[in-house]
């Protein structure tokens, strides 16, 4: 039945490459939509994933992870003091205006950590110490972004809200969602590159004692007045899910992936139709002869599967590309192999579902038909 | 011949398409029967009846009253589900248009329906290659029909219909797109499938040419089998 269906399939090439073409282009398009999508949730929970805290405290009511509340030394303290808190360390996030080499501003976004804090560092530290981040008026930046900051080497030096910022360590690959650069510090820098007030910062990272269930104790940090508390995993999908959904920027992405799989739907059933419509007269002979509906369905099915496997090649191979591209231009495609397996299985679905047509064309085909001429 | 079992026979069948004021009587009160080793010539003009007719027999089509047999068991009172199996031990089918697959090579095409017809058929390509060899186109088994001559594209089919060795071969016109000598040679052909391997073989034509070849010949005409003739070949000899 495979044989039948490729030989189908080949026997007119130009049809075939149309078809191939059409899933090769769907295929793509999901793969580079999903996962510039996924890479731009991977730069959202960016910060959270990376840290070993337990529980991320802070203020109440913050909805989103890179503009939370602010919050101050007594909320420190009564989370410090609440049991089955092993560690607590203060963290600042905020926004900075910083000055560049030609006199322009840029955007960025200050990350303050608290010196000796272990629970969030920076990391793929290319360049530097990172340790030298705690002493006053040091930071630390990424290497991606060195066209924004306009800057490339340790040892400059730049201001920050016309505070002195010297760059005493690179990082690769440590991006914002809001595409504002991250400029790491220490607390007290952080506060004066931000405008932040002395004793305020944002959140509260925590270490959960030994046997100690994270939940449970985010559940009891939560009942502190003033303050909210998520265990990490709950604050990464929190910080995923406040920009995926109440920015359209989720549904931008999969009504792209979506037309994409319409394209490939469209494309693969007209050309499988076709093609059943110019076999309908053999397909006839066959189920005259006692082949049953099952073997000939099979071979239309196997037409649709083979469009599917060279299409996901193939597509695989532009999206490839794609993302070689688009890593020029800063945007990272995140094809992790889960997204991949999801897309052939969608290909797959999506190849078969476009075979419905000529799948109900041979159910409905009556066998005597093969006598009308 | 009458004391020989026909291997299937119709009693008292009728078609009627549609309903009302568009109701078409297609067949009225046919009975035929079909004998091993027989050419039966089914003629008569357009819109008689033989397509009709030829469906009915070849359990492709349900009579609106009547009863077939086959091989004795009457099949009309059977599922639609359970024909699928008869049809394939019992008919081959054979086309004016041939009805091959042009990707396929002649090997390829007998093969795949040797194996639709029974997905547990062992060794489909030896099976399909003896009875290409046995149709005389031993030597044109990896061709595809976009290579093959009209007459070499009639023996393909012939060879596909044997697959599964059915007792009964069914040609709706086979000789119809064929030059004369070609179709003297695919009849001649049918002939010796007949004679010699004991099957029916059941032709319908317009081409009174073809009698030569045949045992009996039933006429049908505006529904009606009218008559049902024995050539007598002795005489024409």
């Amino acid at each position: 039945m495979w044989t039948l269906a490729r030989k189908i399939l080949l026997h007119d090439r130009i049809k075939f490459t149309v078809a191939a073409a059409g899933v090769s282009i769907s295929v793509m398009l999901v793969l580079v939509q999903i996962g510039l999508y996924l890479g731009f949730m991977q730069n959202a929970s960016n910060l959270i994933d990376h840290a070993t805290a337990d529980v991320w405290v802070t203020g109440e009511g913050s909805e989103n992870f890179d503009f939370s509340a602010p919050i101050d030394e007594r909320a420190f303290y009564r989370v410090a003091s609440v049991p089955g808190v092993a560690h607590a360390e203060r963290m600042l996030l905020a926004f900075g205006q910083f000055r560049l080499a030609d006199g322009g501003t840029q955007g960025v976004q200050v990350v303050g950590l608290e010196p000796g804090g272990r629970l969030l560092r920076p990391w793929n530290v290319v360049a530097g110490d990172p340790a030298r981040i705690h002493q006053a008026g040091a930071i630390m930046v990424d290497v991606t972004e060195a066209a924004k900051l306009k800057l490339d080497r340790v040892g400059e030096r730049r201001e920050i809200f016309g505070v002195r910022a010297e760059v005493v360590g690179l990082t690769r690959g440590i991006r914002s969602f809001t595409t504002s650069p991250f400029v790491w510090t220490d607390l007290d820098s952080a506060r004066a590159y931000a405008l932040y007030p002395a004793e305020r910062f944002n959140y509260v990272l925590v270490e959960a004692a030994p046997g100690v269930d994270p939940g449970d104790l985010a559940r009891r940090l939560d009942q502190l007045p003033g303050l909210d508390a998520y265990t990490g995993p709950t604050m990464s999908a929190r910080a995923r899910h406040y920009w995926s959904s109440r920015t359209g920027v989720g549904a931008g992405f999969f009504t792209t992936a979506a037309l994409g799989v319409i394209v490939g739907l469209v494309v693969v059933g007209q050309i499988l139709y076709n093609g059943t419509l110019e076999h309908l007269k053999e397909y006839g002979t066959l189920k005259a002869m006692g082949a049953r509906d099952g073997a000939i369905l099979r071979v239309i099915v196997y037409q649709a599967l083979i469009s599917a496997a060279v299409g996901l090649v193939l597509g695989g191979g532009l999206a490839l590309a794609a993302r070689a591209a688009m890593a020029g231009a800063n945007l990272n495609v995140l094809l992790t192999r889960d997204l991949v397996i999801v897309t052939a299985i969608l290909t797959a679905v999506m190849c078969c579902l476009a075979s419905l047509l000529s799948v109900i064309k041979v159910l409905r085909l009556d066998p005597a038909s093969v006598f009308k001429g | 011949m009458t004391e020989r079992t026909p291997i299937a026979s119709l009693a008292g069948v009728s078609k009627i398409y549609g309903a009302g004021e568009t109701q078409v009587n297609a067949l009225e009160g046919a009975d035929l029967s079909v004998y091993p080793g027989e050419i039966l010539l089914i003629e008569g003009p357009s819109g008689s009846g033989k397509t009709t007719l030829i469906s009915i027999l070849g359990l492709l089509m349900r009579p609106t009253s009547g009863d077939v047999f086959v091989r004795g068991q009457r099949v009309t009172g059977l599922a639609q589900r359970e024909l699928p199996p008869i049809r394939a031990g019992t008919f081959g089918f054979i086309f004016q248009g041939f009805n091959l697959f042009p990707a396929l090579t002649a090997e390829e095409n007998v093969a795949i329906a040797i194996k639709m017809k029974d997905p547990r058929a062992r060794d489909a390509d030896a099976e399909a290659r003896r009875l290409l060899t046995a149709v005389g186109l031993d030597n044109r088994m990896h061709h595809k029909p976009g290579d093959l001559s009209g007459g070499q594209k009639q023996r393909v089919a012939i060879a596909r219909a044997l697959g599964g060795d059915p007792p009964i071969i069914i040609g709706d016109e086979p000789t119809a797109a064929l030059d004369t000598r070609t179709a003297l040679g695919v009849m001649a052909l049918l002939r010796e499938l007949a004679s010699i391997q004991g099957r029916a073989v059941v032709v319908v034509t317009h081409d009174p040419r073809l009698e030569r070849f045949a045992d009996r010949v039933a006429r049908v005409e505006d529904g009606r089998v009218t008559a049902v003739d024995t050539i007598d070949h002795s005489r024409a000899a």
